[in-house]
């Protein structure tokens, strides 16, 4: 019975990748001809079945772009490179997507420890480096397990220290784990899609207008108001509040 | 009007004179004016077409008799038709201000007594200087009028409005060339003068009467401000020509030339503003009819190479008065300030053209470059109402040139080579991806769940169980009687299970065992196949050098095996020999090495 249920799920999942892929293909063909609209439309079906991939956004985010669309095309590029961030195409169209911005935001760069914590901290996933940390406690118990059963006073000493060193590296490792996790609790990055939008001093119509932002602007969000208000932060270190419905969270 | 009048009845005593023969008696009092300032004089004449006598005045009360009475008498001869007039004139001076009747004088003409209508005149405050009708400063400014016509009192804000200066003069006076003494000053205004090239006099009326007047000027007005404004008057200085009492020798009246200061009068407009409903966010102050448009001279370049886009707006309305929309670009073009050109002409109907904002743009990366959409507002003033025009949105492709962002392509040509190359040039906007592996969205976070917890932690038990599990085979390796009772056990739980299991059932206890023993001894001293008979098991044992007791005890069991099969024999002593089995079992095990 269970066997069965196994391989009926199996085959529909297969079936129903399948279908997906034959909608992705479906807009290839479309954008390949230069019928972006219709593609876009394909490829939105194949994110509605609940599957993504890199690719997938990367194309999306071509044929938004092909239709001069600003906003869009920036958001699913950002999509796109948040699953494959060391993809140069990607890179490559963003920055032609970028192009059409009409903001520019300086950003303050990092230095010394501090960037190479940050570039260190975000060279795997929370994931990745949980993973990481569950080895390294494995390495450590078996390291010092072997060390207590063993005689020999060479091999006692080099598996002491190995069992060390691997209860080092567990605790690293773990804690770059935390780092990068809250890492990402702190990045919600957003796109604004309103053409344009004034950013206010205050969540709510009459205050000050601090500054203007433009379409395709990618902010960060900080918090909410209300829903109808979400204050935003620029890169440049600039915050406000922005109506909530002008932006769309990555 | 007044001499109209006196003319007809002039004519009409003249007619009814001739006609019927000097019978009508004309009795009458007649004033120079009926309106007179306290401080002006008044000339009252009673006159008479027949001679009387017995002249009695009235009593002129409120007024001080300055001059007279003085007599005249006229006659005269025209056509063979007698005409005759007698006037008793008198100058008066009124006492005080208000309204007074000068009641009526009598005279006895051929006996009858004829009396005169009662008068009334007004006297009014002091005015600056008594007009004396012969003066021709008087007479000047009587007949030369400067007016100022505003086309529209209550205008809009930044609704053009005009005023025209007219300059009014009546047919028997004459003008020499004006000077211009004070030029209004329009504050609140912005304002442009049409100055006339020729000057018509036109034929009009003015205040009922028969005028001429000329234009001296036009201007044009944008109010900026609302509420009341002024117009400050105009002041001109005209050289005016009055006709005088005198004759020339041909009998033309001689004409004084006057110089006189004429002022429009001040005039007050009420400037309304803009409606604030419905006013657009970007309304930036146009009020008129326009037409908006955003364009470029190139749709398609190569980068480093100029871009010329174009704001502009052009018909009709307070063309020079706001500002033009801004165009928004994208950052990573370049921009220059931008050129205004104004190309506005203005007349009555006020300022028409077009105006515009040329940016310079000049890209320096390859991509697709949208002009955003660009929304101009203004307000109609046909339909009273805001309307807003919206450009299309623009986009500028740029085809050649370097990628912002990306690493610039090594473009160096091995000259020596003269296969050319296949470079992949990575400035290129990256085509579609064909193959792609979904995977689901739904992801769920290994770091932070349960199992990760269980990963992390688990292991660390390990340590204390590994330890705690050698400090038990430590201890039960020191324990010697122990350790030989447990290894008994177990060397008789592998072999004996059989034969325990069916204990107290003699003929099968006895079987296993003997198959039990006769196993332990093969697995033991690894013999596969012999027969097994006694003598040689004790053989076998004594070439293994086992205690005699123990193999003696061997045999024993053996030889009780078989006896069982035929002897009856009870529970006990089969648990006897189990107990004994499991004995020489583990004292074999130890002797065989």
């Amino acid at each position: 019975m269970k066997k069965t249920i196994y391989i009926l799920i199996l085959l529909i999942s297969s079936l129903s990748t399948a279908q997906n892929t034959a909608l992705f293909d479906e807009g290839n063909a479309s954008y390949n001809e230069g019928d972006f609209q219709e593609a876009i439309t394909r490829y939105e079906d194949v994110l509605n079945t609940g599957v993504h991939s890199s690719e997938l956004y990367f194309n999306l985010a071509n044929a938004y772009y092909k239709l001069n669309r600003v906003a869009p095309s920036i958001y699913y590029y950002e999509k796109a490179q948040q699953l494959a961030p060391n993809d140069k195409d990607i890179q490559n169209n963003l920055s032609f997507a970028n192009n059409m911005t009409i903001d520019a935001i300086e950003s303050i760069p990092e230095i010394g420890f501090s960037k190479l914590f940050k570039s260190v901290t975000n060279k795997f996933s929370f994931d990745i480096w949980a993973v990481l940390a569950v080895v390294s406690v494995l390495l450590f118990v078996s390291f010092f397990l072997s060390y207590y059963f063993s005689y020999s006073t060479n091999k006692k000493r080099f598996l002491f220290l190995s069992s060390i060193t691997s209860l080092c590296l567990m605790v690293l490792t773990l804690a770059f784990a935390f780092q990068k996790f809250s890492y990402d609790q702190k990045d919600n990055p957003a796109i604004v899609f309103a053409q344009e939008s004034d950013i206010k001093v205050e969540p709510n119509l009459r205050s000050e207008t601090a500054f203007e932002l433009h379409e395709g602007t990618k902010v960060q969000i900080i918090e909410n108001y209300k829903n109808n208000w979400t204050k935003i932060k620029l890169t440049d270190g600039k915050t406000g509040w922005i109506a909530t419905q002008d932006i769309k969270a990555l | 009007m007044k001499s109209i009048k006196y003319i007809i009845i002039f004519i009409i005593a003249l007619t009814t004179s001739s006609v019927f023969a000097q019978e009508e008696v004309v009795f009458e009092a007649k004033v120079s004016k009926k309106k007179l300032g306290i401080n002006e004089r008044l000339r009252i004449d009673f006159v008479m077409n027949k001679d009387g006598d017995n002249f009695s005045p009235p009593s002129f009360e409120n007024f001080t008799i300055v001059g007279g009475p003085s007599q005249a008498i006229n006659n005269s001869w025209i056509n063979g038709v007698k005409s005759f007039s007698k006037t008793y004139s008198y100058f008066l001076a009124p006492k005080k201000r208000g309204k007074f009747s000068i009641s009526q004088s009598t005279i006895e003409i051929e006996g009858e007594t004829y009396k005169t209508l009662p008068v009334v005149i007004q006297v009014t405050a002091a005015v600056d200087k008594p007009k004396d009708p012969n003066d021709p400063n008087y007479i000047a400014s009587q007949n030369v009028h400067l007016v100022a016509e505003v086309s529209n009192a209550n205008p809009y804000l930044n609704e053009a409005i005009t005023v025209v200066y007219k300059l009014y003069i009546s047919p028997n006076t004459g003008i020499d060339p004006w000077r211009v003494l004070d030029n209004p000053r329009y504050n609140n205004f912005w304002s442009l003068n049409i100055d006339m090239k020729e000057y018509k006099l036109i034929n009009t009326t003015f205040k009922g009467e028969d005028y001429r007047y000329v234009i001296l000027r036009k201007t044009v007005l944008y109010p900026q401000k609302t509420g009341k404004l002024v117009i400050e008057p105009l002041t001109l200085d005209v050289k005016v020509q009055v006709p005088t009492n005198r004759r020339n020798f041909f009998g033309e009246r001689q004409m004084s030339i006057v110089n006189r200061t004429v002022a429009a009068g001040n005039r007050t407009i009420q400037v309304k503003p803009l409606p604030e409903e419905g006013k657009p966010l970007d309304f930036t102050g146009a009020v008129g009819d326009f037409n908006f448009k955003v364009t470029t001279n190139k749709s398609e370049l190569k980068a480093t190479e100029a871009l010329e886009a174009k704001i502009g707006v052009s018909g009709k309305g307070n063309l020079k008065l706001f500002k033009l929309p801004k165009l928004t670009l994208p950052s990573s073009l370049e921009v220059y300030e931008p050129e205004h050109n104004e190309k506005v002409s203005t007349n009555l109907s006020g300022m028409q053209g077009n105006i515009s904002d040329s940016y310079t743009i000049v890209p320096s990366f390859q991509g697709n470059y949208p002009i955003p959409s660009v929304s101009f507002s203004y307000f109609d003033l046909k339909t009273k109402s805001y309307k807003t025009i919206v450009s299309k949105e623009l986009i500028v492709n740029v085809t050649d040139g370097p990628v912002n962002g990306a690493l610039t392509a090594n473009k160096d040509e091995d000259k020596g080579n003269n296969k050319h190359s296949v470079e992949m040039s990575s400035s290129q906007f990256a085509a579609f991806k064909t193959r792609t592996n979904l995977v689901t969205i739904e992801t769920r976070d290994f770091f932070k769940s349960k199992m990760f917890w269980s990963f992390l932690l688990l292991p660390f038990l390990a340590i204390p169980i590994a330890i705690f599990v050698r400090r038990k085979k430590d201890q039960r390796d020191g324990d010697v009687v122990g350790n030989r009772i447990r290894k008994a056990n177990k060397l008789a739980r592998k072999y004996l299970g059989e034969a325990k299991k069916a204990l107290g059932q003699k003929e099968s206890f006895y079987n296993a065992l003997e198959r039990a023993l006769h196993n332990y001894l093969k697995s033991k001293l690894s013999i596969v196949t012999i027969e097994f008979s006694k003598e040689k098991i004790q053989e076998l044992l004594k070439e293994k050098a086992v205690n005699i007791a123990t193999a003696v005890a061997f045999n024993e069991l053996l030889e009780s095996c078989e006896l069982a099969r035929y002897t009856p024999l009870s529970d006990v002593e089969m648990q006897q020999d189990y107990d004994k089995a499991a004995r020489v079992i583990s004292a074999l095990d130890k002797q065989i090495r």
